[in-house]
């Protein structure tokens, strides 16, 4: 009796342990993984995408999760849930920079090649950043923009979050600089701030426009600003004659681009963000990603610019009436 | 006046040789003993399906000594609050600002050590001492004014969370925390992560206070029949005092564990973590209305979810659905109903059996 089910409990035993061979790391792929800030956001559902693209070119295993809700203590668990799963390489995109940092150090320390998207997290905790916009390149296509649709002449103004904020005075100051080498005859009349409220966006634009009949166009440099200046145009019948450009995301401004108001909304591509983070990872994980390197080409995306330990995802992206329907988030 | 709990008194009474089938009977019919069952087979699932070669021929997943220890590090915030918990519920209490002063704790501890720049003996006794008076509120609102449990903690826990973000303005998150500090949350010590031996110690403190003392016993009391517990000459004020000033206490000390875990302090630190620790106390056999329950329980309903939530994410099949969390969280609440059901079914069984065999033994007994 007790033989037999010693017996039986061995056979159970041998059936339950046959899948302990055929784990995750089923044949010799390589395994990365990417983190979100939350994985429900349609801005990071879309680099998933694009990660999933890069996966499929590559043949390697992608594994995405992220906290249900921007958590950076669950972040944390993530990171050293797959750093004792043994994945290559892990992508970050840090709703905590210096939180982040200490588990991206123990994977580093695992061996596992490290790098972030999105947001950086602290140097030393990762080797490369793939910087999806420099203060430069924003300030640039939105300047270049706003010129292309006044014809190289005329007023226009920005509406800004606020007048202290870094990253504003930083694209703010590019696109002053932008101006004063590249279009001479286009004149900045003023710089409003909205603290980043729709509502205050749009009585500002409301009294700039009364303020300065000859405006022109109208240069939204924070996301809730872009709808507010737009919504401002539209009630005061302006549509066409003063036109609204800005950087935001799709989603906020699909309505406007779709009826004329807005002319183009300035942001990068999402979906090559994730395409180029894999890639990295993956060529980080073989080795054939260094420090030091000037270029780095990415699969079908072609060549991409390394400044320092930038890998910079280049130009921004316009999304307009033609383009963004295929575009989510 | 009935026992309380026959479970957490009886102990002490040696089994005679002739009742040592009914002590095993009653071992074996036990809440934490299902737990404890549930526990390894817990176990030994993820460790049979969660453990794998990778390409390098390492072994990883979760049979290996690091993920245990994780799963250490990653309980002992909700465990500590579990713990904190156990002697409240116990009295037919209920803390829901634990998670709330966790977030506060943290944040005054990072102000105290970073912006104040005060050592950190000084900052740590600070942290604790507000603990202290937080838990004092809650105890002073109740005890004073015969105010709900439930009402009262509801109020500081909207109160806590509110302070914390207004400290900081929702913005400011404090980093940069020296090395000897971040020693408590990121390393090891004698084997074990440096936090693990803190959860241990309250442990074994909660444990003797609730199974070894009188305060302990009284807790139990006053949770089963608070007017009984008055006709006995409890002092129930002070014994009410002690659970939610000691709560406060832990509450503290796993906020700063929580900042030395993560390396940083914010204000949304432990949002949520108050009903996941009544989740793991109830799972430990802790009746809700208070006057039964054990500690040994609530480490075992700690233990049970915490390894269930990370062996979950080891899970080939999970891993590629991306969906480790969401599955976690309805795996705890399939565990809870489970185990719950399963204890109330067999003691219910139990009793029936009992009734059989008194009859039998009755009617045995009347044969001539």
């Amino acid at each position: 009796m007790t033989l037999r089910i010693t017996r039986f409990t061995l056979l159970i035993l041998c059936f339950a342990l046959q899948p302990f061979s055929i784990g995750l790391a089923a044949g010799e792929k390589l395994m990365v993984a990417l983190l979100p800030k939350s994985k429900g956001n349609a801005y990071f559902l879309s680099c998933k995408a694009g990660a999933e693209k890069a996966a499929r070119e590559l043949g390697i295993n992608l594994l995405f999760d992220g906290p249900v809700d921007s958590n950076a203590a669950k972040q944390n668990e993530i990171v050293e849930n797959w750093i004792t799963l043994g994945v290559d390489a892990i992508a970050v995109a840090a709703e905590n920079k210096e939180g982040i940092s200490t588990a991206l150090r123990k994977a580093r320390k695992q061996g596992i090649q490290v790098i972030t998207y999105d947001a950086d997290a602290l140097a030393d905790a990762r080797s490369f950043f793939v910087n999806q916009a420099t203060p430069q390149g924003i300030a640039h296509a939105l300047m270049d923009e706003a010129a292309r649709l006044c014809q190289g002449t005329g007023e226009f103004a920005i509406i800004s979050a606020s007048l202290t904020a870094a990253n504003q005075r930083e694209w703010q100051k590019h696109i002053e600089l932008r101006l004063a080498e590249k279009y001479p005859s286009m004149k900045l009349v003023a710089v409003r701030p909205c603290d980043d409220l729709k509502d205050k966006a749009q009585s500002e634009a409301t009294a700039l426009m009364s303020a300065h009949p000859n405006l022109k166009l109208l240069m939204a440099i924070c996301s809730p600003g872009v709808p507010g200046a737009a919504e401002a145009v539209k009630q005061a019948g302006k549509v066409g004659r003063i036109k609204v450009i800005g950087l935001g995301l799709p989603n906020e401004n699909r309505r406007y681009v779709k009826e004329g108001v807005t002319e183009s909304v300035i942001l990068w591509n999402t979906e090559d963000l994730g395409y180029l983070t894999v890639q990295a990872a993956v060529a980080l994980a073989e080795g054939k990603l260094k420090v030091g390197m000037k270029r780095f080409v990415a699969g079908k995306l072609g060549e991409f610019s390394i400044e320092g330990d930038n890998i910079l995802l280049g130009k921004p992206f316009l999304f307009n009436k033609d383009n963004i329907d295929r575009f989510d988030f | 006046m009935k026992t309380p709990d026959a479970a957490g008194i009886a102990p002490k009474q040696m089994p005679t040789p002739h009742r040592a089938s009914a002590f095993w009977k009653s071992v074996l019919f036990r809440h934490e003993t299902l737990l404890l069952a549930v526990l390894i087979v817990e176990w030994w699932f993820f460790y049979t399906y969660g453990t794998t070669t990778n390409r390098r021929g390492v072994v990883v997943g979760f049979g290996t000594w690091d993920r245990q220890f994780d799963i250490l590090r990653h309980s002992c915030e909700i465990g500590l609050l579990a713990l904190a918990l156990t002697p409240i519920i116990l009295t037919g209490g209920i803390d829901l600002s634990v998670g709330s002063l966790l977030g506060l704790c943290a944040v005054v501890f990072g102000h105290l050590s970073q912006a104040a720049g005060l050592s950190l003996p000084v900052a740590t006794l600070l942290t604790l001492g507000l603990g202290a008076l937080a838990g004092g509120l809650n105890a002073g609102l109740i005890t004073g004014f015969r105010l709900p449990p439930l009402i009262v903690t509801l109020g500081t826990y909207s109160l806590f969370r509110g302070l914390a973000e207004a400290l900081t303005r929702g913005a400011v998150t404090y980093t940069d925390f020296s090395p000897s500090f971040l020693f408590f949350g990121q390393e090891r010590w004698l084997g074990l992560p440096v936090q693990a031996w803190m959860f241990l110690g309250v442990a074994v403190m909660i444990w003797f206070l609730v199974h070894s003392t009188t305060a302990g016993r009284s807790f139990r009391v006053i949770g089963f029949s608070p007017e009984g517990a008055r006709f006995a000459g409890i002092a129930s004020n002070r014994q009410l005092g002690l659970v939610y000033v000691l709560a406060g206490i832990i509450a503290a000390l796993a906020a700063m564990i929580y900042t030395a875990r993560l390396g940083q302090a914010k204000a949304d630190a432990g949002t949520g973590y108050e009903l996941f620790a009544i989740t793991a106390v109830v799972l430990g056999g802790t009746s809700i209305f208070g006057g039964k329950g054990s500690v040994t329980g609530t480490l075992l309903g700690v233990a049970a979810i915490a390894v269930l939530k990370n062996g979950l994410a080891t899970l080939p099949s999970v891993i590629r659905m991306n969906a480790a969390e969401e599955m976690a969280g309805l795996l705890t609440g399939c565990l809870l109903i489970f185990v719950l059901t399963a204890t109330t079914l067999s003691g219910s069984v139990l009793a029936r059996v009992r009734r059989w065999t008194l009859r039998a033994r009755q009617t045995g007994a009347s044969l001539p």
